[in-house]
């Protein structure tokens, strides 16, 4: 039996929508007003109440943390959001013969999109603020953001078969992104770090692309085209990996669930 | 998916060589980690349970084929098979048609999104989405006869109206073949008529049907064919009247087999009946004519030597009872024989049965008379002809008006 995965994804993408939004005072409203908010949260603590200039160079310390902050939201909601994505569609699973990933697939997109129309809105607000971006700062963040959701995908997809097997890895999971969180150059520059430390989270594959997000929409800095390049590999590298342990685990999954 | 299987013949819709399923056991804490750590190195579940094994099935255009075994027989995971949604752990199954399943009393609805959202995922699952799906809402909705739940999240409906609204998207979809898991048994009778009449109209339109079903009626009525499943491998298949049979008689045997350990568990061996003869003579009918004598003999046996009562019962042979009398209430004591065996004699005199098969009782009850124990049974063939009605010849007089 085949199924047309097109119309079950859309409905799935729809249905993540519902889940966010329904039953809500504001309903889609909540789209605009949650980043807006964060946004005016950040300005005042870092703005006004504890005014920080960070190693952010003519940069305001909230511009700067709004071009780090919401492009890792973006990475770290849609892993999120992915990890229990087999186990809440369990019903389904054993219903209906579509491919598992499937449902993944939409949890991703769906917290992508979301996190992306704030991204955009945020950029939006910053630009009225004196935030300005040539062709090659915007190509090198729409290619950093790329990277991040791919990446995103792949650690989404890798997360949610482990968790069918090991109940407790949603918990790890958040408590590891957590991590992550102060891994990466969102609240700082790297350039603020010992050296040693600075080469060493080079290692790290996001590092790259919110870099190339922050440098590219603020102007400042050089774009780090190679690393960008390494980090988009690394990505590609987890995508087959995810493919590869979906073929070898995920061929019984429903018999786990 | 390959033709090999199927081949090139249009009209089979299923095929089925040599299937099997294990489920993988994963009860306790490591199991799953374990069976992670299996799946990767590429080797199965180290523990694991059989549930389907060896099955060949070849389901075409136009046939409907009923399913039918005890419980865990491992009829749903034959379908779940079918329909795609398992893979085999053995053989191989391929599918050549659109094919709607309401599997395990649903149709994958969440139960936290409301009816019309859940219909809408249906729908797209069966191919439908946009204005295909807008025209057919209304039938939907029709079908289902839900009102206004249909805005409600599935988790406020009852099984019934959940199946209710599965059937309905079935109904608007019309698949090649269709899956049904034990549908027939949730919902009210109306319902239930207006499904099996749909499925009659389905099937005289050339539709295909794979039914599990506990009730050998719908099977019978719905099904040409059947196979029966017995302990995960196909004990019979064929016509659905004699499968149907065939499958009556054993769950007969069996559930007699379990009446007779179930009556020794719980004491026949306690007070039990020796003999039981009609008119002298034991193990045979006994034939008498309406308005002749019925001699009883019953010897019983009391283990703590007590004596016992015994409780006689008439019955016609499709279970009617007819009369039922025991020694108390007629101030009668057993007469002691020795060793714990005690003997009746009762006399029906003038018997007013008409004529036709019955059935006499005979049991065992403690002194007490509070506990009834295992009875024998011996037949009873009233001989004669006569125009009356009922099953005994009342004494009446016609009187002048």
């Amino acid at each position: 039996m085949r199924v047309a995965s097109g119309p079950v994804l859309r409905e799935l993408l729809a249905r993540e929508w519902r889940e966010r939004y329904q039953g809500s005072l504001l309903g889609a409203g909540w789209l605009a007003l949650m980043p807006l908010a964060q946004l005016a949260v950040l300005a005042f603590v870092f703005g006004t109440l504890l005014p920080a200039r960070g190693s952010a160079g003519a940069l305001p310390y909230p511009m700067f943390l709004a071009l780090g902050l919401f492009p890792w939201l973006l990475f770290a909601n849609a892993v999120n959001r992915g990890v229990t994505a087999y186990l809440d569609n369990a019903g389904l699973i054993a219903r209906v013969p579509l491919p598992a990933s499937i449902y993944v697939h939409a949890r991703v997109l769906a917290s992508v999109a979301v996190d992306l129309g704030a991204l955009l809105l945020v950029l939006v607000v910053l630009a009225a603020f004196g935030l300005r971006f040539d062709a090659a700062g915007a190509l090198a963040a729409a290619v950093g953001l790329g990277v991040l959701v791919a990446m995103a995908l792949a650690l989404a997809r890798i997360a949610a078969l482990l968790q069918v097997f090991v109940r407790d890895l949603a918990a790890a999971v958040g408590q590891l992104l957590g991590l992550g969180f102060f891994l990466a150059p969102v609240l700082y520059e790297r350039a603020q770090l010992p050296a040693p430390t600075a080469a060493a989270l080079g290692w790290n594959p996001l590092v790259a692309p919110l870099e190339a997000i922050r440098r590219g929409l603020s102007g400042q800095g050089e774009l780090p085209w190679g690393a960008l390049l390494a980090s988009a590999a690394a990505a590609a590298l987890l995508l087959a990996g995810s493919v590869m342990l979906q073929r070898r685990a995920g061929r019984h999954l429903e018999d786990f669930l | 998916m390959s033709a090999g299987l199927l081949g090139r013949d249009a009209d089979v819709l299923v095929r089925a060589e040599g299937l099997g399923k294990r489920y993988p056991v994963v009860g306790s804490r490591g199991d799953r980690l374990a069976a992670l750590g299996r799946l990767l190195t590429g080797r199965g579940a180290a523990r694991e349970v059989e549930v389907l094994a060896g099955i060949d099935l070849c389901v075409r255009r136009g046939q409907s084929l009923g399913v039918i075994g005890e419980n865990g027989a491992g009829k749903s995971t034959l379908l779940k098979l079918v329909t795609g949604t398992l893979t085999p752990s053995a053989g191989r199954v391929e599918t050549r048609a659109r094919v709607g399943a309401l599997l395990e009393l649903g149709a994958g609805f969440h139960p936290e999104h409301s009816g019309r959202d859940n219909v809408r995922m249906a729908a797209a699952i069966h191919g439908l989405s946009g204005d295909a799906l807008a025209a057919k809402l209304p039938e939907i909705e029709a079908f289902a006869g839900i009102g206004r739940y249909i805005d409600e999240p599935v988790k406020h409906y009852s099984s019934g109206m959940v199946v209710r609204l599965g059937f309905a998207v079935i109904a608007a979809t019309r698949p090649d073949l269709l899956i049904t898991d034990e549908v027939l048994a949730v919902g009210d009778e109306q319902f239930q008529k207006k499904c099996v009449r749909w499925i009659d109209g389905y099937l005289a339109d050339g539709g295909t049907l794979l039914l599990v079903s506990h009730s050998l009626y719908h099977v019978q009525k719905l099904c040409r064919e059947a196979i029966w499943l017995k302990s995960g491998r196909i004990e019979a298949a064929g016509d659905a009247h004699d499968v149907t049979r065939r499958y009556q008689a054993w769950l007969e045997q069996r559930d007699a087999g379990e009446r007779e350990a179930s009556a020794a568990r719980a004491g026949g061996d306690e007070m039990r009946v020796l003999r039981l003869a009609l008119d002298g003579r034991e193990g045979t009918t006994a034939e008498p004519a309406t308005g002749e004598a019925l001699r009883v003999e019953v010897d019983l046996h009391s283990r703590d030597e007590r004596p016992p009562r015994l409780s006689l019962g008439l019955l016609r042979a499709d279970g009617t009872p007819v009369y039922g009398v025991d020694t108390a209430m007629d101030g009668v004591e057993a007469v002691p024989l020795g060793a714990g065996r005690f003997a009746f004699r009762c006399v029906f005199e003038n018997l007013p049965l008409l004529p036709g098969e019955y059935v006499l009782r005979a049991f065992p009850m403690d002194a007490e008379g509070l506990r009834l124990f295992p009875p024998a049974e011996a037949r009873v063939r009233v001989r004669g002809k006569t125009r009356e009605f009922g099953l005994v010849r009342l004494p009446h007089r016609w009187e002048a008006p």
